[in-house]
């Protein structure tokens, strides 16, 4: 893995002099080097809650803008104070808004921008653009710009550098930035933009930076799920390659389940499944629908009906088979005492096939925390029962976001492409 | 495989890497292997979604076929897959082109870039380029040559180059091959292609082996007997005696197929899933292994000749009598060997490799014999306990099978061996890619790891050096045994084994 080499220190340039700035900097600064022909990755990263932890002083700065244990662990902790359900995920922008109501005053050093995710960077951006909000909505804008090279593994000669560039300031002074932002993009390299923060934010911020052809890249864990919902929907059918690592998050879910169903004798149980049931933490259904739509266009499932259930914050569906027979879907929220990072994690899935002809098949599958008890009850022995500890391996965003860069991906996965309006129609509004 | 239902639920999920913008030029476009595997494989690719819109496949060879005529040749070629996927092919044959090439005319070199940069601006495949040397083994130096001459193995990040086997005829060839390979482009552009890596089964080996716990701790000289490695082939030499005539089994087999399905059977596990820590652990267990006796290595090889055989309904005709080879000739269609890996792990464990054309079965395998039982308790069906064994079976029937003991039902305490079996097909009930579909793309990826680097290819060929020699120099000292076709070899193959009180297994 390459090491990111930087070979200046970040330089405070004025806005208005960045782009001849960087002109000179690839003109006569970095001789012998070549600009990585890789990507542009433009970055939204307010960091709300990393910020308001250290005014309080939760957390010692800097703030870095990365997500970080210490981080995950003391917002766990300052839950209970904000009166929030202890199953309220660290990364959930209630918490943070919460937490901004606490006194403090404690001041760090703001290094957002700067920091170069060791895997992000063995993908050599060829620019990085970070936006990166301040708490104090006043301050005016600030650019900074470094260049940077990674450690060539053979000789020294030719290496394809690139560079980093941080808007700072209130979001007034950002609103104003924007229009540096265009001349600083290489239209003939792709171009991603991550919004690294809620969708529930003022969404001509997401307008402006988030633009046609550029790829976007979302997390609909994070706001409320019809609007996260309805961005992703809108998104895909304007034609935008849509990542959502909440649907990344997924995966092994995805995985496992199609595992149970690999072998060639339990292929005729998947069109003979007459309920499915799905255990999330929390109040966020996003993810659970996401994957209860996957589940239904793949099997050919046709939605009839959805509504909330009478405990709240459970949603009930019917959808109708390809043969006609009624498939009951509920999903509901479960309490647990350490909620993963993000919101909505699903707990456990059980999906109960019935074979004309042989015994009925329950698959229960379930996370390593969550365990599995609460979807084996009900007449569970009399059914050939299959169940599997799904493996969620604790993967950072960053870590998430390095696997979109390196796979490419310039189209939405057709797989989220048909699942999304579907998850849209399923959530009861 | 069979092929089934696909799972539905499996649509769409495997994690596949996205290959950038990319050329690929086949030089040999007239030849057998681009219609019969290439140009189906970059369909096969394309029909998955894995090559991305801003692709182009470039055929060259000396013939003055236009594009028109080489998409309709293609096309000829795969009709089953094009009559199942019309607009695919469609979409596809639009990214292929032909240019007449020869790659020993300077000004054809220099047309041919012309060509590039045109498809470059018309698919936008952004100057990666891939050219894939499909041609005649005499031509893979002189071809680099002339595309280095050329400037189109300039670009060390966009450019590469894929050589077919074989690598050179022995050591030395293979060393001034890879000196003039090397002088025309950097290592890591250089892709060596054997096919028999691109299959999923032998890259199961590694995952069963560094994935598993409970196999590494006894892959070992305390816990194994013996190993054998065979590929047996039903077909006879076909149409490729021209080539075959200058080959035998050693070289076009064993030296390559055989020696790396025995890399990877016997490699240390590597640090990390890389493709150079797993090269240099390859590497590294060639440059250990030894004939078994190389002061007198007609005492470790068996050759053999498939002669006449069959049933009367469908009698088969003997090498000898097959069309284009020589009635004298004393090339071998089966070899059968005996070596040893001189490091910790192996020390005096034997390694029996075998391959032939014209045997009863169409298999390759692995088998891994382990020692007997220190004292046996019961008594046993077979008269003594069968020794346990891991069989992995590479081709068909793709999967695993483990032999032990168990107690025969009935009142006295009698042992009997039984299996248990992995099946690919019961498990995953999916075809797996043709080899090519996977190498083809991890050369467009610019992935080497299933590719095979210039020490390998060399400490191949040194493996084989005093039977190569030996069959020059000496040849009746390493006769070639006819043996009737449809049978498991000549007979002196079995003494090779029963030599050691072994025998080998009759799949």
């Amino acid at each position: 893995m390459s090491t990111q080499l930087t070979l200046q220190a970040p330089l405070d340039v004025p806005p208005a002099e960045v782009h001849p700035y960087l002109d000179q900097l690839w003109n006569h600064g970095l001789e012998g080097t070549t600009g990585a022909a890789t990507f542009t990755l433009l970055i939204w990263e307010p960091s709300w809650l990393e910020q308001q932890m250290v005014r309080i002083g939760r957390i010692d700065g800097p703030i870095r803008g990365l997500e970080r244990n210490d981080l995950i662990e003391a917002a766990r902790l300052i839950t209970a104070e904000c009166d929030l359900p202890f199953s309220t995920a660290p990364m959930d922008p209630r918490l943070a808004w919460n937490v901004g109501q606490l006194a403090g005053h404690h001041e760090a050093q703001d290094l957002r921008g700067q920091f170069i995710p060791n895997a992000i960077s063995v993908h050599t951006p060829r620019r990085l653009i970070t936006l990166v909000p301040t708490l104090d909505a006043s301050l005016s804008l600030e650019t900074m710009v470094a260049a940077y090279c990674p450690l060539p593994d053979e000789g020294g000669a030719g290496a394809a550098c690139g560079d980093a560039i941080v808007l700072r300031g209130g979001m007034d002074a950002l609103r104003q930035g924007l229009p540096l932002i265009q001349p600083l993009i290489d239209e003939a390299l792709p171009c991603w933009v991550w919004w690294n923060s809620s969708l529930d934010e003022p969404p001509e911020m997401l307008e402006s930076l988030a633009t046609l052809p550029r790829r976007l890249v979302i997390d609909t864990s994070l706001g409320q799920p019809a609007r996260c919902l309805d961005v992703l929907v809108g998104r895909i059918e304007a034609g935008q390659a849509v990542n959502d690592l909440n649907w990344l998050r997924l995966r092994s879910w995805r995985e496992s389940l199609a595992m149970v169903f690999d072998p060639p004798s339990r292929r005729d149980a998947l069109a003979q499944v007459v309920q499915l049931d799905i255990d999330v933490e929390g109040d966020h259904p996003v993810k659970g629908l996401l994957l209860t739509a996957w589940m239904a266009d793949r099997l050919g499932w046709h939605l009839i009906d959805s509504s909330p259930t009478d405990e709240p914050g459970g949603i009930s569906a019917e959808f109708q088979r390809t043969d006609g027979t009624t498939v009951r879907f509920r999903q509901m929220p479960v309490p647990v005492g350490l909620p993963k990072a993000h919101p909505g994690a699903i707990v456990g899935l059980r999906l109960i096939c019935e074979p004309a002809d042989r015994p009925a098949l329950c698959v229960i599958l379930c996370s390593e925390s969550g365990g599995c008890m609460r979807l084996e009850s009900g007449g569970m022995a009399a059914m050939e029962l299959v169940e599997e500890v799904v493996p969620l391996p604790e993967e950072n965003e960053e870590m998430e976001m390095a696997r979109l860069l390196g796979g490419g991906h310039d189209t939405t996965n057709p797989l989220l492409a048909a699942a999304a309006p579907l998850a849209a129609t399923i959530l009861p509004r | 495989m069979t092929t089934l239902l696909t799972n539905p639920l499996r649509v769409g999920l495997r994690q596949e890497r996205v290959i950038t913008p990319q050329c690929i030029v086949i030089f040999g476009a007239s030849g057998d292997l681009t219609h019969r595997k290439l140009v189906p494989a970059l369909f096969e690719l394309f029909r998955q979604r894995r090559l991305p819109s801003e692709f182009a496949v470039l055929g060259c060879a000396r013939r003055p076929w236009s594009d028109e005529e080489f998409r309709s040749k293609m096309g000829a070629a795969l009709a089953a897959e094009i009559a199942d996927h019309p607009s695919a092919w469609e979409q596809f044959s639009q990214g292929l082109f032909y240019e007449p090439v020869d790659l020993q005319q300077a000004d054809h070199l220099v047309r041919l870039g012309q060509r590039l940069e045109g498809i470059d601006r018309l698919r936008a495949t952004r100057g990666n380029r891939t050219f894939y040397l499909s041609v005649a083994p005499e031509f893979y130096g002189s071809g680099c040559r002339a595309l280095a001459a050329a400037g189109l193995l300039a670009d060390a990040e966009r450019s590469r180059v894929v050589i077919e086997k074989p690598f050179g005829r022995d050591y030395g060839s293979a060393q001034q091959l890879n000196k003039v390979v090397q002088a025309c482009a950097k290592e890591s552009q250089v892709f060596r292609i054997d096919h028999y890596l691109g299959k999923e089964t032998v890259q199961n080996i590694l995952v069963m082996r560094f994935a598993n716990t409970i196999f590494e701790p006894i892959w070992n000289r305390n816990y194994i007997a013996n190993v054998q490695i065979t590929a047996a082939e039903t077909v006879g030499v076909e149409d490729r005696a021209g080539y075959y005539e200058n080959s035998g089994a050693l070289r076009d087999m064993v030296q390559n197929h055989l020696t790396q399905i025995l890399a990877l059977t016997a490699m240390e596990p590597p640090g990390r899933f890389d493709a150079e820590a797993i090269r240099n652990e390859k590497a590294k267990v060639l440059q250990a292994a030894r004939l078994a006796n190389e002061d007198e290595p007609w005492k470790c090889c068996v050759r053999g000749q498939y002669s006449s055989g069959g049933s009367r309904a469908r009698p088969l005709s003997g090498y000898r009598q097959e069309p284009g080879v020589n009635a004298n000739s004393t090339t071998e269609t089966y070899v059968a060997m005996k070596l040893f890996i001189n490091n910790w792990r192996w020390q005096g464990v034997p390694f029996y490799l075998r391959t032939g054309k014209r045997l009863p079965k169409r298999l390759s395998e692995v088998v891994l014999t382990f020692r007997q039982a220190p004292v046996h308790l019961f008594d046993a069906a077979g008269g003594a306990p069968t020794p346990n064994q891991l069989i992995l079976r590479i081709q068909p029937d793709e999967g695993a099978e483990i032999k032990f003991e168990v107690k025969a039902p009935g009142s006295g305490m009698r042992s009997r061996p039984v299996d248990m079996g992995f099946s690919y097909d019961d498990s995953f009930g999916e075809p797996s890619d043709e080899g090519y579909v996977r190498l083809l793309a991890d050369a467009m990826l610019g992935d080497p790891t299933l590719y095979t680097r210039s020490d390998e290819v060399e400490a191949a060929w040194r493996l084989y050096t005093p039977l190569l020699e030996l069959i020059e120099e000496a040849p009746w000292q390493l006769p070639v045994h006819p043996y009737e076709a449809r049978t498991w070899g000549p007979a002196a193959a079995d003494s090779l084994l029963g030599d050691d009180g072994l025998g080998w297994r009759r799949p």
